[in-house]
């Protein structure tokens, strides 16, 4: 049942955005619209996902010495496939996405992971304590990016849902907007559970 | 093996097999990424030409388009203009009738303005507004042109972008051979 | 000169890389309690900001695009100069002036993974900028970062006497008070084209 565990705590016990703030710049940059959120989510996920397990596949062969250098080679790796890739089937996205797909190789959810978990647990747990961590990382960004467009577009996934009468607030969509939306939620969050949130856990 | 070689070879492995995977996904993708690229292009350059079925490319000049209509007579130029906007480069593909000496219609290819408002220069009333407009134009915002509201910066971008692009496409394309 | 100046303060003012780019959020967020420390971050980020614009540089021309390798390797060779040029950063300053390393020294492992660098590297082949234009833009990149990292310090310094609601205490009440510092940086906007 061990399996189930190192999965289930990503989603929110652990979750990146909501309990531990990791991977801030992507969470408040590309969640102007519920598609951008999913779609850096996935992006993220697929890195980290691969990234864990051959990290994991690896781990032991590699000096500690240049254990980082390694690790942050393999992310890097990773991420570029994942940004060809999407230049290639998903061109629009990519385009929107821009400069923050890159930017997943000094995310330090990956890092961290890899440091702290699949650099000394077997490849299945490492396999599921990715795929937890990313899927939590993957609804937290589509949570803000639905509330963001929502409220200064008045529209989910560009599906019009306010009605013709609605004034968008368009504050909500630039840079203050992303601040404000993740601040209140994480209000809401802790108001309503036991634990807090951390203090920021990678700087 | 003492361990500063180890450490070595490790690195230099990690290295190689990272670059060879990636040339491997590279040459893979790079077909599709470039054939997107050249359907966008191709897509741009037809709507801001309406009268054009096909287009070549200038020579010594990738700016350049000059678009043909299905008998192979010169319908008009197409060229990329971009120049700064309210936050970043705003790049469009313009096109107009060199005869007539008018704008036949323009496209924003990129931008970086902000979304809602500055955005709005990627809407059709605002790009339609520039169709059929001489070429001499000032294009100013508010008299010439109507500006998006609570955007007058990105508007007036999109204005002096076009007033100091088409002058100089027109040289380009006068100095290599055109009519 | 005059585009030079321009292009300083657009970098750190208008499209200041934390609060309107979003570049280098978790130092913003995780090293801004104390004014002093802020300011020590700042300083060490400016500098390696400063030294990655010109490495990426030159990597760019010298030796990504002569070879057309720039679209497949400029990730990994980016990131791998930037954390190779942190440990040189360290080395020297640890042998050529202690008491530098003693203030900057803790912050230096902490710049491998800030993203602002990273985006910065990866600015100068878009934005086209020659040897002198990546260095300005690095600099100023780096001014606006420690700017927004010290305003951000003063105010929690004194918000340690304000009563916050209990669930917005720490990281909510912080990120509410960067939205606000983002209003006001956002009316920089506009001021310079870029």
């Amino acid at each position: 049942m061990r399996m189930w565990k190192e999965f289930i705590k990503g989603l929110w016990k652990e979750n990146a955005v909501f309990r531990q703030l990791m991977g801030m710049c992507p969470t408040l940059a590309v969640t102007n619209a519920a598609i951008n959120g999913l779609a850096m989510g996935l992006a993220t996920l697929f890195v980290l996902v691969c990234s864990s397990v051959i990290i994991a596949i690896v781990k032991n062969y590699i000096p500690d010495k240049v254990r980082i250098p390694s690790f942050i080679v393999v992310i890097a790796t990773f991420v570029t496939i994942a940004d060809l890739f999407m230049a290639a089937f998903f061109p629009d996205i990519q385009k929107v996405l821009g400069l923050f797909i890159p930017l997943i190789v000094v995310n330090c959810l990956i890092l961290g992971r890899a440091e702290a978990f699949a650099s000394n647990n077997p490849v299945k747990y490492a396999l599921m304590d990715a795929l937890g961590m990313g899927v939590g990382f993957t609804w937290a960004l589509t949570l803000l990016g639905i509330i963001r467009e929502v409220l200064g577009m008045g529209s989910i996934f560009g599906i019009e849902v306010m009605g013709v009468n609605f004034t968008p607030w368009i504050i909500f969509i630039l840079p203050p907007g992303a601040f404000i939306t993740l601040g209140i939620l994480l209000g809401i969050f802790n108001a309503f559970s036991k634990k807090k949130t951390s203090e920021a856990s990678c700087h | 093996m003492n361990n500063t070689s180890r450490m070595v070879v490790v690195l230099l492995l990690v290295g190689a097999i990272s670059g060879l995977v990636l040339a491997l996904t590279f040459k893979w993708t790079e077909p599709m990424i470039n054939e997107i690229a050249q359907s966008n292009q191709k897509k741009a350059i037809l709507e801001v030409l309406p009268k054009a079925k096909s287009y070549k490319t200038m020579e010594n000049n990738n700016q350049l388009f000059i678009g043909y209509d299905d008998n192979g007579n010169e319908v008009g130029l197409a060229f990329i203009a971009e120049g700064g906007g309210f936050q970043g480069d705003i790049r469009m593909m313009v096109g107009m009738d060199t005869t007539e000496e008018k704008l036949t219609g323009m496209t924003v290819l990129s931008h970086l303005e902000t979304p809602g408002l500055g955005a709005r220069i990627e809407e059709d009333w605002f790009k339609d507004q520039f169709n059929e407009k001489s070429i001499e134009d000032d294009f100013i915002a508010k008299q010439d042109v109507e500006a998006i509201t609570g955007a007058t910066i990105s508007s007036n971008a999109v204005s002096n972008i076009l007033k100091n692009s088409i002058p100089k496409a027109l040289d380009a394309y006068r100095t290599r051979g055109g009519k | 000169m005059i585009e030079l100046i321009l292009l300083f303060v657009g970098t750190a003012l208008v499209n200041n890389f934390v609060l309107v780019r979003f570049l280098g959020i978790c130092p913003f967020l995780g090293v801004s309690k104390k004014v002093e420390v802020s300011a020590g971050m700042g300083a060490a980020t400016t500098f390696v900001m400063t030294l990655s614009a010109i490495a990426a540089w030159f990597i760019q021309n010298y030796l990504l695009d002569p070879f057309g390798l720039s679209r497949f390797l400029q990730y990994v060779s980016f990131i791998l100069v930037i954390s190779s040029l942190v440990q040189l950063v360290e080395i020297v300053l640890k042998k050529v002036s202690p008491s530098l390393y003693d203030a900057l020294g803790i912050f230096l492992p902490l710049i491998t993974t800030n993203c602002a660098i990273l985006g910065l590297a990866l600015y100068i082949p878009i934005k086209d900028y020659n040897l002198i234009e990546s260095s300005i833009f690095g600099l100023g990149a780096g001014v606006g970062f420690t700017l927004s990292l010290v305003i951000m310090a003063g105010i929690r310094e004194e918000l340690e006497f304000a009563d916050v609601p209990e669930p917005l205490e720490g990281a909510g009440i912080t990120l509410l008070i960067a939205g606000v510092l983002s209003m006001v940086f956002l009316g920089f906007s506009g001021l310079i084209a870029m």
